[in-house]
């Protein structure tokens, strides 16, 4: 029943893309949300039936062999374990809620088909990057992700800057994608397999811990990673990729896209536990991805740019604890990061789509009252990112990863975290109090429906319980996920000190994420006084900490300059002349098709005399 | 001396026998198209029916001349498929054919049993006969628009340049025998294959024989540099009987080919192998190159033919049991491809009159997909399987190659195979782009006709699931033919004989 799972948003896909253009859009919604809606029922089938089995061993279903030719033997198979079913759970129902949202946010627009076949195929391609078995079939998946948010980005492609945004997307995460394909033929080539956990048994039985081999597999892997999940240095894309629709954003940075590369990384953590080099510099990439990503939050005018940033901040978390070997850390915060992040973009869709398409958070102002659900969603979402303790999701899981970091004692790195965690409450307190506080600006226009209403509320109650599957000690000491995923996963290194300490350093995550939103609450009534010195800082910050800059310097002006200084010259010559040549040698082979019998004969003829007399003569 | 388990095991090849009787007398008494390409899609039916069967009984050496085995059978199995894709295509165009229509099919079915025999020999008896018996055939199938000129010019061509390649043949046949003493392929091989080459003094006329059978050969496979031929047949004969001379023929020689190398370890001839890499390798560029500005879509498909060919040749040379699996997935894909792209003219040219020839020039097909998406659509998916794009049929045949090739360390061949294609690549694109094109050639007069025939469209559609569906799942196939293969190329195995073996007489040394 598996193979169901990724097959319905497909099917649903090549419906769409065969017949959209002559369905109404009442019959589009139908096929695009239903085939979603089924996958996620599929896989809640599928998850309970494999909690329901005992032990939880996992489940290979082989779908068929691709080819199997002299000892080169690929099959697509999938493969669910624990890991495989958080995530195809998550991604199958957050995916399900934003196709029901979309269906009211898009109304009207012209591209509806067009719209609802791309995020399909989103969803289909992520539910298989999820399930693959062997490598062919996840990077079948993973080049579907990227496609998709290449055509999703530039969704409205008559605005020249929104093809910009997806090519950007595009190219710079096909930079990381160079990397993976490289560590996936590098892993095929000296392992001798492409089956996932066949070739996982091999490099753990082959490779000694910290073996070269072992060491650039996983680097080489890491940049792939680093570009699908925007991370530093390649994460320049993530906030321009805005350009397109907002439920688009809300699915690329909650359930698909973004998560890839930590879902791979976890998927792959023995290759990364083999390369302990590797393993501190993805820690330390997260560390200072997530300080920097959330100072540029601090600065950012427009409403999704700051959710951008603060995506790129949050998945730096979750690198941070797969760099310490927390991966059930990195899962539960990919979770709860899904639901609220989800909610957020949602809201923020609801915002915008009230406003008439306005971004700019210094014309919004007193939406609480116009738009309560939305402002809810918001406060229930921005205090799950905040990580407002006991309350909220995303405090237990942010609250594991900085304990993790704690534990295996690198101060440095939960430092990172908890300035971090601090940035955070005060970039979303700023965001919260901007937008639905203070003197109404822009009047909302357009109430919205159930449509929208519906995935709000569901996500707002699963960020606030989302947490309680995994608690600390010193707050009932639920394990569910943990013990879930058990089976997958090395148990994390445990510090000795033990409950005590841990509960004095949820104290001071706690007193980050208050003092965060409190500060933000004592700034926004300062507001005009600090607007000149805001102004001045974000001269500084607010283009992305010069990286545009830097990469336009370093790669994008030599890279005009060479094509201008290649255009009509040596290497273009070089490959006109390889066409000349080809048609030179078409022309002057044509001759010989002279049509006349005797010429043909005497061809053949000529043929057998060579033939014969190198025969003889060799 | 035939008892009865040889007969069933013959019974594939007694059926295509009794079809072709069957036909030719149905004809004589009444005339009646339907009636004739019934009988003749029944009697290949019938020979496919059969084909299990004999399958249960291979390996079988039937009285020195023939050896069914299974990989035998299998070609076989294929150029009835070939055949009967033919004539379901063939109804259609011939439906508005002014001349007679029926004989067609007779000579369909007797270049199919020709075929047929010439994949089951075992013996140059057995080979030139069945060869021949396909090429006279051919020559009428080519003409047999007899009234129009570009075919009977076709076909005079052929009858010319192919016989000339028989006496090459016939003379190289000789050669061997005189030098072996033995015409049979089993016979002769084991002291080929250990005779020490150059050293004793007739050793060079055994090579010599090769090297004409090799040039024989080359021509029917139109191997460069025995392929002027083919640019002007392909572009003169009616679509569906160039599809025919472009698979059923090159195919059943190439399996024989296979055969042959095997039976007489013609490997250990580094003198042959040398004459086959050249071939092949002049052939990919040749073929490719010619190919590349071509405005005419039958020479265009002609030209690739060569370069395919030349492709094929790759796993020949490699050898081994992967080699010959990897000829015999090429072959179905090849066989799938080309007679998809021939079905496609076929049915655009089947309205045409005398003297405005067929629907093969680029130009008619600017637009197509336009006015005729079933037929572009076709088009497009054979083409791309040509130039082997993945989830293809083509690709995966051509990865088969390449593995094969890569496996015997033929790094030139290799090497080869991946330039023709990247050439390759863009003239079937060209053509992609052509039915794509955004100003149709104003539904021209011609290509009006009843190209939607029933018939055709269905077996043009099978052909193009058939397509992407073994590119998408190749397994069967692949499991097929490794069942077919697995013992033939073993030296050791033991052939069921029903009687001694022919005294042979001695060999001089």
């Amino acid at each position: 029943m598996l193979w169901l799972v990724p097959a319905f948003p497909l099917l649903g896909f090549l419906l769409l893309a065969a017949a959209g253009r002559r369905m109404g859009q009442r019959a589009v919604a139908a096929v695009g949300t239903g085939s979603v809606g089924l996958s996620a029922l599929a896989a809640w089938w599928a998850a309970i039936d494999f909690m329901a089995s005992p032990g939880h061993a996992a489940w290979l279903q082989a779908l068929w062999t691709w080819m199997d030719v002299g000892g080169f033997r690929v099959t697509a198979s999938l493969y669910l374990d624990p890991l495989a079913v958080v995530m195809m759970l998550v991604v199958a129902s957050v995916g399900f809620l934003i196709h029901l949202y979309s269906t009211e946010f898009m109304a009207g627009d012209e591209g509806y088909g067009r719209y609802f076949a791309y995020l399909n195929l989103f969803v289909a391609a992520m539910l298989t990057l999820v399930l693959a078995g062997d490598l062919l079939l996840l990077f079948l998946g993973w080049e579907g992700v990227g496609l998709c948010s290449y055509l999703l980005i530039g969704f409205w492609y008559r605005d020249p800057a929104n093809g910009r945004a997806a090519r950007q997307a595009f190219i710079v995460t096909r930079a990381g994608d160079t990397g993976l394909l490289l560590g996936l033929l590098l892993l095929f080539a000296t392992l001798g397999t492409s089956d996932i956990q066949a070739l996982l048994a091999a490099a753990a039985g082959q490779w000694p811990i910290g073996s070269p081999l072992a060491a650039a597999a996983a680097a080489l892997l890491l940049l792939g990673a680093l570009g699908k999940s925007a991370q530093l240095p390649l994460h320049t894309w993530l906030p321009d990729a805005m350009a397109g629709p907002t439920p688009v954003s809300a699915l690329i940075h909650a359930a698909t896209m973004v998560t890839a590369g930590v879902y791979l990384l976890d998927r792959l953590h023995p290759l990364l536990i083999l390369a302990p080099a590797v393993q501190a510099a993805v820690a330390l990439i997260g560390a200072v991805t997530l300080v920097l990503a959330g100072i540029s939050a601090l600065f950012q005018h427009d409403i999704k740019r700051v959710l951008a940033y603060s995506t790129i901040s949050q998945i730096g978390y979750m690198f941070l604890a797969l760099g310490v070997g927390g991966w059930v850390a990195a899962i539960f915060h990919f979770m709860t990061h899904a639901f609220f992040k989800a909610l957020l973009f949602l809201a923020a869709g609801a915002v915008i789509h009230a406003l008439d398409g306005e971004h700019d958070i210094d014309r919004m102002g007193g939406l609480r009252r116009q738009l309560p659900l939305a402002f809810w969603s918001f406060v229930v979402g921005g205090a799950s990112l905040a990580a407002l303790p006991l309350v909220t999701a995303g405090f237990f899981s942010k609250d594991l990863i900085l304990w993790q970091a704690w534990s295996t004692a690198r101060p440095g790195l939960w430092t990172a975290g908890w300035i971090g965690a601090l940035l955070t409450s005060l970039y979303m307190g700023r965001l919260v109090f901007r937008v639905f506080f203070g003197p109404a600006t822009t009047p909302a226009r357009r109430p919205f429906g159930w449509a929208m209403g519906l995935p709000l509320v569901v996500l707002g109650i699963l960020s606030v319980v989302g947490g309680y599957v995994e608690t600390p000690p010193f707050f009932g000491d639920v394990r569910l996920l943990s013990s879930f995923l058990g089976a997958v996963f090395p148990a994390a290194a445990e510090a000795p000190s033990g409950a005590g300490s841990e509960l004095a350093l949820g104290l001071l995550a706690a007193v980050a994420a208050i003092g965060g939103i409190a500060a933000a609450w004592e700034l926004f009534r300062r507001r005009q006084r600090l607007a000149a010195a805001e102004g001045l800082l974000q001269a500084g910050w607010a283009p992305n900490w010069g990286f545009d800059f830097l990469y336009d310097r370093l790669l994008v002006l030599p890279y005009y300059f060479l094509a201008a200084v290649g255009r009509g010259d040596i290497v273009d010559a070089a490959y006109a002349a390889l066409a000349d040549l080809t048609r030179y040698c078409h022309r002057l082979l044509s001759r010989t098709q002279t049509g006349r019998v005797r010429w043909y004969a005497a061809g053949v003829a000529a043929g057998a005399v060579l033939f014969v007399g190198l025969g003889v003569w060799l | 001396m035939l008892n009865a388990d040889d007969l069933l095991a013959l019974g594939p090849l007694l059926a295509l026998l009794a079809a072709t009787v069957l036909t030719l007398l149905l004809v004589a008494v009444r005339r009646s198209h339907g009636l004739a390409a019934g009988t003749a899609a029944v009697g290949l039916l019938a020979c496919l029916a059969l084909l299990p069967g004999a399958a249960r009984l291979a390996p079988r050496d039937v009285d020195g001349l023939l050896l069914l085995d299974p990989a035998g059978l299998f070609y076989l199995g294929l150029i009835s498929l070939a055949a009967l894709a033919t004539c379901l295509m063939a109804y259609a165009y011939l439906e508005r054919f002014d001349g007679r229509r029926e004989e067609f099919y007779v000579l369909l079915l007797a270049a199919t049993l020709g075929a047929g025999s010439v994949v089951l020999s075992d013996h140059f008896a057995a080979f030139f006969l069945g060869l021949e018996l396909m090429s006279v055939s051919l020559f009428a199938l080519i003409a047999y628009p007899a009234a129009r000129q570009r075919p009977l010019e076709a076909g005079i061509k052929y009858l010319i340049l192919a016989g000339l390649s028989s006496a090459l043949l016939a003379f190289g046949i000789a050669l061997i025998y005189y030098d072996s003493g033995s015409l049979q392929f089993s016979g002769f091989g084991a002291c080929f294959g250990a005779r020490p080459m150059g050293a004793t003094g007739q050793a060079w006329l055994l090579l010599a024989g090769n090297a004409l059978l090799l040039a024989g050969l080359g021509f029917k496979l139109s191997l460069v540099p025995f392929h002027l031929w083919a640019p002007d047949v392909y572009e003169g004969a009616p679509a569906p009987a160039a599809g025919f001379l472009a698979t059923v023929s090159k195919g059943a020689i190439a399996a024989m080919l296979v055969r042959y190398a095997g039976e007489t370890q013609l490997h250990d001839q580094p003198a042959m192998i040398v004459l086959l890499e050249l071939a092949a390798i002049l052939s990919i560029a040749a073929g490719n190159l010619l190919a590349l500005l071509q405005d005419n879509l039958k020479r265009l498909l002609a030209y690739s033919s060569i370069a395919h060919l030349g492709y094929l040749l790759v796993a020949v040379i490699a050898g081994g049991t992967l080699g010959a699996e990897a000829v015999a997935y090429y072959l179905l894909a090849y066989f799938a491809m080309n007679l998809g792209a021939f079905g496609v003219i076929a049915a655009l040219s089947s309205g045409r009159r005398d003297g405005e020839g067929e629907a093969d020039r680029l130009e008619d097909y600017r637009g197509l997909f336009w006015h005729k998406p079933l037929l572009a659509g076709i088009l497009t998916v054979n083409l791309l399987s040509l130039a082997g794009i993945p989830l293809t049929i083509g690709f995966i045949g051509k990865f088969y190659l390449f593995a094969s090739g890569v496996g015997a360390a033929r790094w030139l061949l290799v090497a080869a195979l991946v330039a023709g294609s990247i050439v390759g690549l863009f003239y079937y694109l060209r053509v992609v782009i052509v039915l794509f094109a955004r100003q149709p050639a104003a539904p021209a007069p011609g290509i009006a006709g009843n190209g939607a025939a029933w018939a055709s469209a269905l077996t043009l559609s099978f052909l193009a699931l058939t397509l992407v569906w073994l590119g998408l799942y190749p397994e069967p196939a692949m499991e097929l033919i490794r069942s077919v293969h697995a013992p033939f190329y073993r030296t050791e195995v033991s052939r069921l004989r029903l009687r001694p073996p022919p005294l042979r007489p001695s060999l001089r040394m």
